[in-house]
C-alpha cells in the first residue's frame, strides 16, 4: 500500500489544461515553411489567412473578402474580426494590416527564402498596398481558383522585415496565441477567447496514445488509429467516439505505360475484382465512404451520379479471360505501397481479391521517401496512395493533364488522353463556377471510364475523447478548428 | 602512455572521418530526395531548382562534403532541412534526455545482473542457476515494442503508478529504463555469471578459501573483484549504444531522444541532421571504446608496451 501511494505520486496530477494527443510532431510553426499536417492544423489556430473554404470545399473569406477586378486583377478587402495580433514581449495591441499581407507574400515569393510555398503562389506578378484594409494581387495569368490559393497565415510584417524566426514561437492573429513549446513533443497554447489552456503532446505509438487517453493523461485525439483501437475505445465507459465522413481520397493508381495495364480491359478487371464494401465493412469499421473520382460528390465541383465499378468477380474473369489469362495462366502485376502498417493489411487483401479472379499479386512495401521516389520516377506497375486535403479543382491539371508527368505535375502513371485534357484546359477559362464545374463533372466521368486510377473510399474522420470533454467538432479536412469550442464539463 | 593515448586518438579521429564519409555517400545514395518531400509534386521544375540552390543540394557531393567537413571545424552543424533550425540546438535539446534515459537504463541492467549472475555462479547447476538464466533467456527474447506496452498496461493503467508516457519527472524515466535496461541485464548477467565462475575455479580463490575466509567475502571481494574486467567493458559498450538512442524505446514512452531524431530524419531524408546524428553516435562509440581502452592499459600494462612487460 505504501509503496504504492508513493509510486502513484511519481505521476503527476491533471491540472485544467486540455491535452490533445498528436500522432506526429509537428515540425515548424512558421506558416511561411510549414509543410506537415500536424505543424499546418496548429498554424490554422495561430494565424488568420485571407481565405477559408467551406464544407464544399468553395474558398470563402477569411480575414478578407475579395472582388476580381479583371482576370489578373484581384482586390482584396480586410474585414474587421480577427485582426488583433497576440500580444508579445516584441509587439503590444498591433493590428492586422494589409502591410503585414504584403510582407508575407512577398517573403514567400522570393526564390531566396525557399519557401515549400511558393510554388502554390507563383502566378501572383505584384502585390501592391492600396490603403490599410484593401490590397490589390496582380497575376501573371487567369486563374480563377486564385483567391482559394491566399491560405497562408498572416506575419506581422515588422517581425518578417527584422528576420525575426517564427520556427518555435508565433505572433498570429489566430484564435489561439503561442505559450511555450518546452521540449519535442509538448507545445502549449492558449484560446484568447477564454485563457483555456492547451497541451499538444505528441504520442508517436498509437496503443500508448489510447493508453494515455484512457488514463486521463490526454482528454482528446483525432484519427490515425488502427480500427481495432477505435472499436476497443468504443466500448470503453467514461469515453466517446465521435465519426465524419472525409474528403481525403485513396485510390489504386497505374502506370499506363506498362506493356499490360496500358490495356483497359486489365484496368477494369482490377476494379470489379477489388471489393470495397467487404474492406470497408471488416477492416475500416463500416463508416467509410466508397469513392467513385478524386473530388467527393458533396465538393462544389463534384459529381454524384457517378456510377460506381461495383465487385463483380465474374466480370473480372471474363475481361481477363478475353486477353488470354485465366487461373492456370494468371496475369502478374507489382503492387507497390507504403511502409504503413494499416496500408500494408488493406493491400494485402487486395492482392487476395486479386488472386481470386487469376491476378497475381507481387506486393512491396517501401519507406515513404523510397516509395515517393518510385512512384514520381514511374517504377511501378501498381501502386495506393491517398491524396490529403484536396480542395482545389486544380489538382485535375496537376494529376491528370499529360504535361503533368513529374517533375512537371503529379501525373505519376503518365496517363495520355487528349479528351481529359480538353476538358482540363475548358474547365480552367470557364466564366462562372456553375460552368466550370459542369465541365470537372464531365471530366470525371471520363476519368472513371478510363480508369488511370482505381477509386476506392474517402478515409473517414473520428476523435476520441474522454467523456468530461464536450463541443469538439469534426472538420471535413480534419482540421483542429473544432478546439476553438471544445470545454471541460466537468 | 602518452604515446599510446596519442595513437588511439589519432585511430579514433580516422574512425569517424570514414564514418562520416561513408554516412554521407549512403544516405544520398539511398532513393528519395528531400526536396520532394518538402515541396511534393506540384511544385513547379523552377521552384524545385530554386529550393535546391537555396538549401546548397545543387553542389556536386564532393564539394557538399567539402562544406561539411569546414563547417564541422567550426562546430557549424548546418540547419535542418525540414525545421530550418539549427541542429546543434536540437541536439542539445535532445542530449539530456538520451542520457538520462542511457544512465537509469544502465543502472537498472546492473541492479538485476550482477545479483543473477553471482546467484547464479555460487548456486551452478541448482534451480538458482536455472532459474536465473531462464529470466536471462526471456530477457534477450522479449522485444521491447512489446514489453514496453505491457508495463504501461500493468504500471500506469491498472496500478497507476507512473505516467504512460512522455518526459514529465523522475517517475516517467522508471517504465523506460526498465524496458531498457531488462534486456541489457539478460546479456550482462550471463556475462558476470560465466566469468565469476572461471574466476572462482583460480588457485587464489582456493588460498582464500584455505586461509578461512568467509564465502562472501571469497566471492565479492577476491572474485567479483576480479571478474569485473571484462563486464565493465560489456557495459562500456552498452553505453555507446544506449547513447546511440534507442528508438523502440524512444517510440513506445514518447521519449524525446538522439535516436528518434535520427530515425525520422532518415525518413525525411534530411541529410544534414542524419549526419549530425550520425555523428554524435560514432562519437559517443569512440569516446567509450577509447576510455576502455585507456582503462584496460592502465589496468595491464602489457596492453601499452605492446606486450613487453
Amino acid at each position: 500500500m505504501l509503496v504504492s501511494a508513493l509510486l502513484s505520486s511519481c505521476a503527476k496530477q491533471p491540472d485544467d489544461a486540455i491535452r490533445f494527443g498528436l500522432s506526429s510532431a509537428p515540425i515548424s510553426l512558421d506558416p511561411r515553411f510549414a509543410t506537415d499536417a500536424a505543424s499546418a492544423r496548429l498554424n490554422r489556430l495561430l494565424y488568420h489567412r485571407l481565405v477559408d473554404f467551406d464544407d464544399s470545399s468553395r474558398p470563402i473569406p477569411s480575414l478578407a473578402s475579395w472582388e476580381a477586378l479583371t482576370p489578373v486583377h484581384y482586390r482584396f478587402s480586410l474585414k474587421e474580426n480577427g485582426r488583433q495580433f497576440q500580444n508579445s514581449r516584441f509587439q503590444k495591441n498591433k493590428s492586422l494590416s494589409t502591410a503585414d499581407v504584403k510582407a508575407t507574400y512577398d517573403y514567400i515569393l522570393k526564390s531566396e527564402n525557399a519557401s515549400p510555398h511558393r510554388a502554390s503562389i507563383s502566378l501572383i506578378r505584384d502585390i501592391r498596398v492600396v490603403d490599410e484594409d484593401t490590397i490589390d494581387f496582380y497575376l501573371d495569368r487567369p486563374d480563377p481558383l486564385f483567391p482559394g490559393y491566399l491560405v497562408i497565415g498572416i506575419l506581422p510584417a515588422e517581425a518578417v522585415q527584422s528576420g525575426r524566426k517564427f520556427d518555435r514561437m508565433s505572433m498570429g492573429s489566430g484564435e489561439f496565441s503561442f505559450l511555450d513549446w518546452p521540449e519535442d513533443g509538448l507545445i502549449r497554447l492558449k484560446r484568447r477567447s477564454d485563457n483555456q489552456i492547451f497541451e499538444f503532446i505528441h504520442v508517436g505509438d498509437a496503443t500508448v496514445r489510447v493508453l494515455k487517453l484512457l488514463r486521463g493523461e490526454i482528454d482528446l485525439l483525432q484519427n490515425d488509429l488502427p480500427r481495432e483501437l477505435v472499436s476497443y475505445l468504443e466500448k470503453q465507459d467514461g469515453h466517446k467516439v465521435v465519426h465524419r465522413g472525409g474528403s481525403n481520397f485513396t485510390y489504386i493508381g497505374f502506370n499506363t505505360q506498362d506493356p499490360v495495364l496500358k490495356i483497359d480491359g486489365v484496368r477494369q478487371a482490377i476494379a470489379y475484382a477489388i471489393n470495397r464494401d467487404e474492406i470497408i465493412k471488416y477492416v475500416m469499421g463500416g463508416k467509410t465512404r466508397k469513392a467513385n473520382a478524386l473530388l467527393p460528390p458533396d465538393h462544389w465541383a463534384g459529381n454524384p451520379s457517378l456510377q460506381a465499378y461495383e465487385y463483380n468477380p465474374g466480370r473480372a474473369r471474363e475481361l481477363l479471360s478475353k486477353l488470354g489469362y485465366n487461373v492456370d495462366q494468371p496475369l502478374s502485376i507489382t503492387y507497390k505501397t507504403s511502409s504503413d502498417p494499416f496500408r500494408i493489411r488493406i493491400a494485402t487483401i487486395i492482392q487476395q481479391q486479386l488472386a481470386e479472379v487469376g491476378i497475381k499479386v507481387d506486393l512491396r512495401s517501401y519507406d515513404w521517401a523510397t516509395f515517393y521516389g518510385d512512384i514520381k520516377e514511374g517504377r511501378f506497375q501498381m501502386y495506393s496512395l491517398s491524396w490529403v486535403g484536396i480542395k482545389s479543382p486544380d489538382i485535375f491539371r496537376y494529376v491528370f493533364h499529360s504535361t503533368a508527368v513529374p517533375p512537371a505535375g503529379a501525373n505519376r502513371g503518365r496517363y495520355n488522353n487528349s479528351k481529359v485534357d480538353q476538358l482540363i484546359e475548358q474547365a480552367e477559362k470557364g466564366v462562372d463556377q456553375a460552368e466550370r464545374a459542369e465541365v470537372y463533372r464531365k471530366l470525371q466521368e471520363e476519368l472513371l471510364m478510363t480508369l488511370p486510377y482505381v477509386p476506392l473510399w474517402y478515409e473517414e474522420h473520428f476523435y476520441a475523447a474522454a467523456s468530461s470533454i464536450d463541443g469538439y467538432t469534426l472538420a471535413v479536412d480534419g482540421n483542429y478548428d473544432g478546439l476553438i469550442y471544445v470545454h471541460r464539463t466537468q | 602512455m602518452l604515446n599510446f593515448l596519442f595513437t588511439r586518438l589519432l585511430s579514433a579521429l580516422i574512425v569517424m572521418f570514414g564514418v562520416m564519409c561513408m554516412v554521407f555517400f549512403l544516405i544520398h545514395l539511398v532513393p528519395g530526395d528531400p526536396v520532394d518531400m518538402m515541396l511534393g509534386e506540384s511544385a513547379r521544375l523552377a521552384d524545385r531548382e530554386a529550393m535546391r540552390v537555396a538549401l546548397g543540394l545543387d553542389q556536386p557531393l564532393l564539394v557538399q562534403l567539402q562544406q561539411y567537413f569546414v563547417n564541422l571545424t567550426q562546430f557549424d552543424l548546418g540547419t535542418s532541412l525540414h525545421s530550418r533550425r539549427p541542429i546543434s540546438e536540437m541536439l542539445l535539446e535532445r542530449l539530456p534526455a538520451t542520457l538520462e534515459l542511457a544512465i537509469a537504463a544502465l543502472v537498472v541492467a546492473v541492479a538485476i545482473a550482477f545479483p543473477l549472475g553471482v546467484i547464479a555462479a555460487i548456486r551452478k547447476d541448482t534451480l538458482w542457476d536455472r532459474g536465473a538464466m531462464s529470466f536471462s533467456l526471456i530477457g534477450m527474447s522479449i522485444p521491447n515494442f512489446w514489453m514496453g506496452p505491457v508495463l504501461i498496461l500493468v504500471f500506469s493503467l491498472w496500478l497507476g503508478w507512473f505516467p504512460v508516457s512522455g518526459r514529465d519527472g523522475i517517475g516517467s524515466l522508471v517504465l523506460p529504463a526498465i524496458t531498457l535496461g531488462t534486456a541489457l541485464a539478460a546479456v550482462l548477467s550471463r556475462m558476470v555469471r560465466s566469468t565469476l565462475l572461471e574466476v572462482l575455479n583460480e588457485d587464489y580463490i582456493r588460498t582464500a578459501r584455505a586461509k578461512g575466509l568467509s564465502e562472501s567475502s571469497v566471492v565479492l571481494k577476491h572474485g567479483l573483484r576480479n571478474a569485473l574486467l571484462p563486464v565493465i567493458t560489456l557495459l562500456g559498450l552498452q553505453l555507446g549504444v544506449l547513447l546511440g538512442g534507442a528508438v523502440i524505446t524512444e517510440t513506445v514512452f514518447s521519449w524525446p531522444g538522439i535516436g528518434k531524431l535520427t530515425i525520422e530524419a532518415i525518413l525525411k531524408r534530411d541529410y544534414p541532421v542524419v549526419q549530425a546524428c550520425v555523428l554524435l553516435i560514432s562519437l559517443a562509440y569512440v569516446f567509450v571504446n577509447v576510455m576502455t581502452d585507456l582503462v584496460y592499459a592502465w589496468v595491464d600494462p602489457r596492453i601499452r608496451t605492446g606486450g613487453k612487460a
